[in-house]
């Protein structure tokens, strides 16, 4: 089956009906084609993580129709049977290392398969090997997980999520707080997954050279509204919008454009280091 | 599903009620739930029932409000009432089977735990509405002062409540994360039998000891850091002032509890 997802005029509204009452998002239509690599930005609050837990019926719209695969999301539709969607769709929620409980890593890699009916010892297996995936080797398996430091920790909960082998990845932040090295090390992770695997990512980031570097379309959310939508090539060519919306440029955009201010050429503005340095090396930005 | 719990919560607003001093406040619901149990006629409930309304109006919050916090406790207050009504004896009897009696004086005292139940909440929630929870701490700091003679830990106490207070949302918001972290994990919460939904919990209920750990560990730290160093010499950044209007309460319920006393039988 393929997992696309299809979001048709989604609202969505906290307490409904209470003073507390809180709009969050505002008639979206987007879509995350099977096999896909999307980026979710946004100013704090602009709804991304609202709209992330659509993706897989953790919340449901209060207006419009999420289509997960074959299943229709509606305001009314019930809790039951949604572990289908929630095995295609795993996501890794901001600082998952909050997640972790059972006494050694291994059985807490293996909860999230076992949960969806895989027997124990397909489970262990699958522990074993994505925890190989993430970085760790065997020695940790037996090795209780609050002894863990925290960049172990978050890779041990990454593992959790990927050894229920979704169809959909969806990445909530998830290099925040770590060390330059882990954090590239995640990113080229995840990305081998989606290239080996094809598996869809859903990067939700404030990071703009990695939604440059990694994403094939991104979405712009504000104030729960979607703004904008195209290849990260073409977002970031309207630089004084971007910037506007307070996410920021990718680094080589921001380069070259102080190379522009000094009376380079460019026929569009590089996003990535590399096709800056191609675009430097063929000449074709000297004036 | 903390979403329908209105009980216990804080609405900012500016009125005359959430003006008033926070001590004034606490030591009058305080007052009112003990002098509640004076009433013992028709015309005592209705003057406490409109004497509450009053209150509820000076504070510009929706009475719907009020209702919606009642809603969790119907059921208990039914069956108290229920009880009442079914097992007192006394007066004229109306209806008569195997142990049950009801009488007119039961359906009478019944109808008064009802009122007197509705109008505990009313009032209670009142104040949690209208009083901010560090403002509610610091009026239980003072009230509290006078158990320090007999070396009472009046600001320890005080402290933790505090704390306490300050992380009820944040702990709120960590249990729905984890929650819904596991929930994609697969988690059913609240699914299947007593037993599996027991073990639903455990993945998280654990971590959300441990973040508590790690979050008392920091923020001891921090306060350490910070020259924390116990109660003993330490200045106030809030004060509490007591006004007019504050003691404009305390007039007030005199005047209530003479009326009250007038009225009842």
């Amino acid at each position: 089956m393929v997992m696309d997802i299809h979001f048709e005029q989604v609202g969505f509204t906290y307490q409904p009906g209470t003073p507390f009452e809180q709009r969050a998002l505002y008639d979206i239509d987007l879509e995350i084609a099977a096999g896909s690599y999307t980026a979710i930005v946004g100013h704090t609050g602009s709804g991304k993580s609202t709209l992330l837990q659509h993706l897989n019926a953790l919340l449901k719209p209060t207006s419009g129709t999420v289509t997960i695969g074959e299943r229709k999301i509606i305001a009314t539709t019930d809790n039951k049977n949604l572990k289908p969607i929630r095995k295609k769709v795993g996501i890794v929620f901001q600082f998952p290392e909050a997640q972790l409980f059972e006494e050694t890593v291994a059985k807490d890699i293996a909860f999230g398969p076992k949960n969806f009916g895989v027997s124990e010892e397909a489970a262990k297996a699958l522990a074993q090997e994505y925890l190989n995936l993430v970085g760790l080797d065997a020695s940790y398996m037996e090795r209780s997980p609050f002894d863990l430091s925290g960049g172990q920790m978050r890779r041990v909960a990454i593992a959790g999520v990927l050894a229920m082998e979704p169809e959909v990845l969806v990445l909530d932040e998830p290099t925040a707080g770590l060390d330059p090295k882990g954090r590239k090390d995640m990113m080229e992770m995840f990305l081998r997954l989606h290239q080996e695997k094809n598996i869809a990512i859903v990067l939700v980031t404030h990071l703009m050279d990695d939604v440059a570097n990694f994403a094939d379309y991104v979405y712009v959310l504000e104030k729960g509204a979607l703004v904008k939508s195209g290849r990260p090539v073409d977002v970031f060519q309207d630089v004084t919008w971007v910037q506007e919306k307070q996410i920021g440029v990718p680094m080589a955009t921001e380069f070259a454009l102080r190379l522009q201010e000094k009376g380079m050429r460019f026929d569009r503005l590089p996003i990535t280091a590399d096709e800056l340095a191609e675009m430097l090396l063929a000449g074709g930005g000297v004036k | 599903m903390m979403n329908k719990l209105i009980f216990g919560r804080y609405i900012p607003g500016d009125s005359l009620i959430h003006r008033l001093d926070p001590r004034a406040k606490l030591i009058a619901s305080f007052y009112f739930i003990a002098v509640i149990f004076f009433a013992n006629n028709w015309q005592s409930y209705a003057f406490l029932a409109v004497f509450t309304l009053g209150c509820i109006a000076l504070s510009k919050v929706k009475i719907s409000f009020f209702i919606r916090g009642v809603k969790p406790l119907i059921w208990l207050i039914l069956f108290t009432v229920l009880l009442q009504v079914l097992f007192t004896t006394g007066g004229n009897i109306l209806w008569h089977w195997w142990v049950f009696t009801v009488t007119d004086y039961g359906l009478m005292n019944g109808a008064f735990i009802f009122c007197r139940f509705i109008l505990i909440i009313f009032m209670s929630t009142l104040l949690t509405l209208t009083t901010a929870p560090l403002e509610l701490s610091d009026a239980i700091e003072y009230i509290l002062r006078p158990l320090n003679v007999v070396h009472f830990p009046v600001h320890e106490v005080s402290l933790m409540l505090s704390i306490a207070l300050r992380f009820v949302p944040t702990l709120m918001d960590e249990t729905e994360k984890i929650m819904n972290a596991q929930r994609a994990r697969g988690v059913d919460f609240g699914e299947g039998s007593l037993v599996q939904k027991m073990k639903a919990i455990i993945p998280l209920l654990i971590p959300l000891f441990v973040s508590s750990f790690n979050r008392a560990e920091d923020l001891a730290t921090a306060m350490e850091a910070r020259g924390y160093s116990g109660g003993e010499g330490r200045t106030k950044y809030r004060k509490l002032d007591w006004h007019l209007k504050d003691s404009m309460v305390v007039v007030v319920f005199a005047v209530v509890t003479i009326l009250l006393i007038l009225i009842r039988n």
